[in-house]
């Protein structure tokens, strides 16, 4: 079977400061990992280097995505590939409404892949399909991007936005974080019915609290830069009762 | 729908707008010669009379249409009166044109008293060739109790200068005022705003932004002035510029003079670049940068045409806006008119 994602021996830096101190990860189609580890080890980092944001520099190593090399591609050429990042901190946009937002981005993806673009009605068919994926009302369509959302609204549109690009690998960056317990189990209900055996998942966390929700089948503990640690799920448990310490510590 | 248009008889088929909005009735200046009378209006020998009376109200979006065309190449000052009389009421929308890309250069002066407790919107859309140079100069003034909201697209054109006078000269007369203006290439645009509150219990509202690109060159520069009895004053005002490349320069200027001292007023400038974090964030989701650096321009801009109360002609000037971002205009060497 083709792995998904390959990184192998993954440096990069920000300010000539390096945060990712040679990672090596594979994931594989239909699987579902996990990432934790302490703040400031790079978890962030991981994701957003994947995603392709410039002000990042990558000094060592290589990345291949459905067997493409990802680090010569663009945001753009990463998304229409079947990257999908969700933001930690979901970008507010104002003045662009999300049913445009939207539109242009499916329809991109359409024109990338070969496909007509889809008429008004249809693209409005859809939205309302994905939007009840994570309950969503859909009057949020017609307000600007993420403009007045609050933390919940923000990731659950996230997750929205991830339902209308059915992407191959999604990569969720503390998706959990600002969340109550009811938006919680939206957010992953959302995110365990877009799973299949043909796309894959990297969730960043810092609590099992969303484990519970998205079971994992690999789990890895980042420090400084590093994978310390890769075993299944029950790592994430060990960690909420144990810390990171002894991990550190080994 | 097409029942609902009414043109000037006399005017040929050259010089009519393509895409007439429904309840509008249009009138054409065509170099500086009133095409045709009307019951408001009373051509001059350049330029044009508008007189609204007592109590009357124009149910018309009334469009007056100034094109410039090679048949008088030579420079053009012409003027426009528009009077309306109290408690009368009117929506005018002014476009300016020029149908080839001579050189022509226009001098217009535009005169608008609204008398006690008249009501005036006016939109002035101005779409001009690259060689085009025009001043407009707008003198105002506002009665008791009047109402005005004016708002100035410029979308494209050579050398486009806007001067502003606007004076309010009775209690409780009210100015809203916004503008758009979008330069890029060579183009130069200036906004020169002077508005006078010299009576007591008066509000007014500006909010002017640019989209400026290429080797474009702007200026703004707005006054707000209150009397030394013009007390109870709210006058505000605001410029926000966005800088798309290196070259593109904007030289902005509000200030106040307040010789009052129980006023609320503020005033405020800014120029700025696009945003990364959008950008990139728009990317991930696989919109191309060229596309996501539109939408923001489009979502800038969007923030003065929102203000248009007229639903179809907003929607109008926002998509002639994306067209003008979009570089379609200056592909256009004889058509700017038709676009509109």
């Amino acid at each position: 079977m083709e792995n998904m994602l390959e990184i192998k021996d993954l440096h990069a830096c920000i300010n000539g400061k390096e945060i990712l101190k040679g990672i090596n990860l594979t994931v594989g189609a239909g699987e579902v990992h996990a990432i934790m580890g302490p703040n400031g080890s790079g978890k962030s980092t991981l994701a957003t280097v994947l995603a392709g944001k410039e002000n990042y520099e990558v000094t060592r190593g290589e990345v291949f995505f459905r067997g493409k090399n990802l680090l010569e591609m663009s945001p753009e050429e990463r998304s229409w590939a079947g990257l999908f990042l969700g933001f930690q901190y979901p970008v507010e946009i104002p003045g662009v409404t999300n049913v445009n937002f939207m539109k242009a981005a499916v329809n991109e993806h359409r024109r990338q892949n070969q496909m007509p673009e889809l008429s008004a009605a249809e693209y409005l068919k859809l939205m309302r399909e994905k939007m009840a994926v994570v309950e969503m009302d859909p009057a949020f369509s017609s307000r600007g991007v993420n403009v007045g959302f609050s933390g919940g609204e923000k990731k659950r549109n996230e997750i929205f936005q991830m339902a209308m690009l059915d992407p191959k690998l999604a990569i969720l960056d503390e998706t959990d974080s600002g969340l109550d317990v009811d938006a919680l189990r939206i957010v992953a209900n959302g995110v365990n019915k877009l799973k299949n055996p043909d796309n894959a998942i990297i969730v960043i966390t810092h609590y099992q609290r969303l484990l519970d929700y998205i079971i994992p089948d690999i789990v890895h503990v980042l420090y400084k830069g590093r994978i310390i640690k890769t075993a299944g799920k029950e790592l994430a448990r060990e960690v909420e009762t144990r810390g990171y310490d002894w991990l550190i510590n080994q | 729908m097409s029942e609902n248009y009414i043109y000037s008889p006399s005017v040929s088929n050259e010089f009519r707008c393509r895409v007439p909005l429904a309840g509008s009735r249009q009138f054409f200046i065509v170099d500086g010669q009133v095409q045709g009378g009307e019951k408001f209006i009373v051509p001059q020998e350049t330029g044009l009379d508008f007189r609204l009376g007592k109590g009357e109200t124009a149910s018309d979006l009334l469009q007056f249409i100034s094109v410039r065309s090679k048949e008088r190449k030579e420079n053009l000052s012409y003027r426009s009166r528009f009077e309306l009389e109290e408690s009368s009421s009117a929506r005018i929308l002014l476009c300016s044109h020029t149908l080839s890309s001579h050189h022509f250069m226009t001098d217009e002066s535009v005169s608008i008293h609204l008398k006690a407790n008249a009501d005036l919107n006016m939109v002035v859309m101005q779409n001009e060739h690259d060689n085009s140079s025009h001043r407009t100069d707008f003198d105002v003034r506002l009665d008791a109790g009047a109402v005005l909201k004016m708002h100035l697209i410029t979308l494209h054109g050579g050398e486009i200068s806007n001067r502003l006078n606007i004076r309010l000269e009775g209690p409780a007369a009210e100015c809203e005022l916004s503008g758009l203006y979008l330069a890029d290439g060579e183009q130069k645009v200036t906004t020169d705003v002077k508005l006078s509150h010299n009576v007591p219990g008066c509000r007014s509202s500006q909010l002017f932004k640019g989209v400026l690109d290429g080797r474009s060159l702007t200026r703004f520069d707005g006054l707000i002035y209150v009397a030394p009895d013009a007390q109870k004053t709210e006058a505000y005002q605001a410029n926000h510029n966005l800088l798309i490349s290196e070259d593109a320069k904007i030289y902005t200027r509000p200030h106040l003079e307040i010789y009052a001292d129980d006023v609320k007023c503020s005033h405020g400038a800014t120029v700025g670049s696009l945003n990364a974090e959008e950008l990139f964030y728009m990317r991930t989701r696989g919109i191309a940068l060229d596309e996501a650096k539109l939408l923001q321009q489009l979502a800038f801009a969007y923030q003065v045409l929102e203000k248009i109360s007229n639903g179809q002609l907003r929607e109008r000037l926002y998509d002639l806006t994306e067209k003008r971002l979009r570089g379609e205009f200056s592909r256009c060497s004889d058509c700017s008119r038709h676009c509109c």
